[in-house]
């Protein structure tokens, strides 16, 4: 069994089935949908965040880079008034992030610990402001997506990305992926070097494996998948910008990723609908929805000692 | 560029970097002897200019708001180390950061909440209003020189407290042997306690010298925390000498960079960070 617990395997049930469901109750309600879309978007972004930080151990402070680096590139390689092939796109775009996410990698894992963090931060800020003050890529307004993609393959088309309950199908498709994608490669020989190598570096290199190269291609891995979520967010907005690339935008999908508790994957999902619900919540009873979701933030940090997964499992499993 | 305009951009590189030193050190130091990272740390920044400004607004005078504005940071380090920091010594360094980022949320909505997101400026105390001549025609503010000034003081007496005092022995045997120091009898809980309240109001009293130089605005601490990473990396974390070293790289270096290339300006930093950490991948006074 690919989920190896109980509360795992509970939770994800109930996510999937309840997920599955919502554009077919909501359906008048596409502000709902819109919204609900996003959260599963960002949720395939947290996700990438975990598997890198938790499993892997790469804490990356710059991951939002690769989030707009998706919807930059759809921009930049796509005509402005010519529906593409999605699908035919998404690949281009996640084969020239995972090109770059290789150079970037190959200098940013020269460093280690905290430096990591720093470096990474420092890529991501660099290419923040390599678009914020870059006059062909739009600056601070960023680009927009005229055209949304149309979805065919080989000819049949199922999926109508004007249609914001197909969009959100399109979401929930890639959080499925992308979950099963970071399950298969953890429970892969690859997987278990890498976490080897998390948990104790020296005796993995000593058993004769490139630590440097499953890293890399580890962080590769991640930041693909972080350009695909950034390239869904793009499309259903219609723009990017380079507030996609903020380190508020990684510090954010961190904060999630912690809540949900580090490194169980589903956690990510779990970090993800409920700092986004209780965002929602907070913004609805008050202006100052920052101080309730600041407590709270705290608040769960003092109590919860592996996250919101950690509790869960203490509850349920046995 | 004339050797005027190099001059006047040579100060003024070095005297933003005196101040990216005063708040960088506070984040070293802290970091250094207790291995937190405080993302919060830019916030404390932003306290003690607010808290400056609005005691200027009341009272009039600058120095009684300056220094009851630090003696408060003070009080408010002692008070978050014993009420949130003690609680997470023994967790993972990923849980720390999540907390000091709750802290940015809730000292950013109190800001806006106590004070409005208007930006404010405090107006330069009187005896410190003039302006030095520099040349025929060019002069430098004496409040900024004073600021350099009281830069390098709290820099002389930081490195003194460290290298000469009882306290800072304990703060260097702590960044050392954590555990041999306590074994040694003495109280590494008080000595945190102290450490991380220091740091506060480095950052602070950092935001209280530059308030009459900068625009008092919501998210000041953010950017500011952000090259404080920057100026403690290039200088190896933890190190409060690097610290200074790395402080007067990126003032200099940013405040050239604006003049002489702006569409550079901003990447600018950040590319000497990579380089810096290319060839020496801890920094460059790394322990």
């Amino acid at each position: 069994m690919i989920f190896e617990k109980r509360t795992e395997r509970i939770f994800l049930a109930i996510f999937f089935v309840v997920a599955l469901c919502i554009p077919l109750f909501l359906e008048d309600n596409s502000f709902f949908v819109g919204k609900a879309t996003t959260v599963l978007i960002l949720a395939v972004f947290v996700m990438s965040l975990d598997f890198l930080v938790g499993r892997v151990g790469l804490v990356t402070l710059g991951h939002a880079l690769f989030y707009g680096l998706g919807g930059y590139l759809f921009v930049i390689l796509t005509p402005e008034y010519e529906a593409v092939n999605f699908w035919t796109y998404a690949i281009y775009i996640m084969a020239i992030s995972a090109l770059i996410a290789l150079i970037v990698g190959v200098v940013v894992l020269r460093t280690s610990g905290i430096y990591f963090i720093m470096i990474t931060l420092a890529i991501s800020q660099m290419a923040y402001y390599f678009f914020f003050d870059s006059l062909e890529f739009g600056g601070n307004d960023g680009l927009f997506i005229f055209m949304k993609p149309e979805t065919s393959i080989f000819g049949l088309s199922f999926l109508n990305l004007d249609n914001p309950s197909h969009f959100y199908y399109l979401a929930l498709l890639a959080v499925l992926v992308t979950l099963l994608a970071i399950k298969i490669i953890l429970r892969s020989r690859f997987g278990r070097i890498v976490e080897a190598s998390r948990l104790n570096p020296e005796r993995t290199e000593a058993l004769g494996y490139n630590i440097f190269a499953f890293r890399l291609i580890s962080y590769v891995i991640g930041s693909t998948l972080a350009a695909y979520a950034g390239l869904l967010f793009a499309l259903q907005y219609g723009y990017v910008n380079p507030q996609f690339m903020t380190w508020e935008m990684s510090g954010t999908a961190l904060v999630m990723s912690i809540l949900g508790g580090l490194g169980t994957i589903y956690g990510a999902i779990l970090g993800t609908l409920t700092y986004e619900g209780l965002q929602y919540v907070f913004e609805h009873m008050s202006e100052d929805w920052m101080l309730l979701m600041g407590g709270a933030i705290i608040l769960m940090v003092l109590l919860l000692r592996k996250g919101l997964a950690g509790y869960l499992e203490k509850l349920l499993e046995k | 560029m004339s050797t005027e305009l190099f001059f006047v951009q040579l100060i003024n590189g070095i005297q933003y970097g005196l101040l990216l030193f005063l708040i960088a050190s506070g984040l070293t130091l802290v970091f250094g002897v207790m291995g937190i990272l405080n993302l919060a740390h830019g916030s404390m920044y932003m306290v003690g200019a607010y808290l400056v400004w609005y005691f200027v607004a009341v009272t009039g005078s600058f120095t009684a708001s300056a220094l009851l504005s630090a003696a408060i940071a003070l009080g408010l380090g002692i008070l978050i180390e014993r009420l949130l920091i003690q609680r997470l010594y023994n967790r993972n360094h990923l849980d720390q950061v999540l907390l000091t980022i709750g802290m940015i949320f809730v000292f950013n909505s109190l800001q806006s909440i106590l004070w409005g997101n208007d930006p404010y400026g405090v107006a330069v105390p009187e005896a410190l209003s003039g302006s030095v001549p520099f040349t025929d025609n060019s002069s430098y503010p004496v409040y900024r020189i004073f600021a350099a000034l009281i830069c390098i003081a709290i820099a002389v007496a930081l490195y003194f407290v460290v290298s000469k005092t009882r306290l800072g022995m304990l703060i260097r045997a702590g960044e050392s042997n954590r555990e041999m120091v306590e074994a040694l009898g003495v109280n590494i809980k008080s000595l945190y306690t102290i450490v991380f309240a220091i740091g506060v109001m480095l950052a602070a009293v950092s935001g209280i010298i530059a308030a009459p130089m900068r625009s008092i605005v919501p998210g000041m601490g953010e950017s500011v925390l952000i090259t404080c990473f920057v100026v403690v990396v290039i200088g190896g974390m933890g190190s409060i000498k690097g610290a200074f070293v790395g402080a007067l790289m990126v003032g200099i270096i940013s405040t050239f960079a604006t003049v002489l290339m702006p569409t550079l300006s901003n990447m600018i930093i950040y590319i000497f960070m990579i380089l810096v950490l290319l060839v020496k991948p801890q920094g460059l006074f790394a322990k």
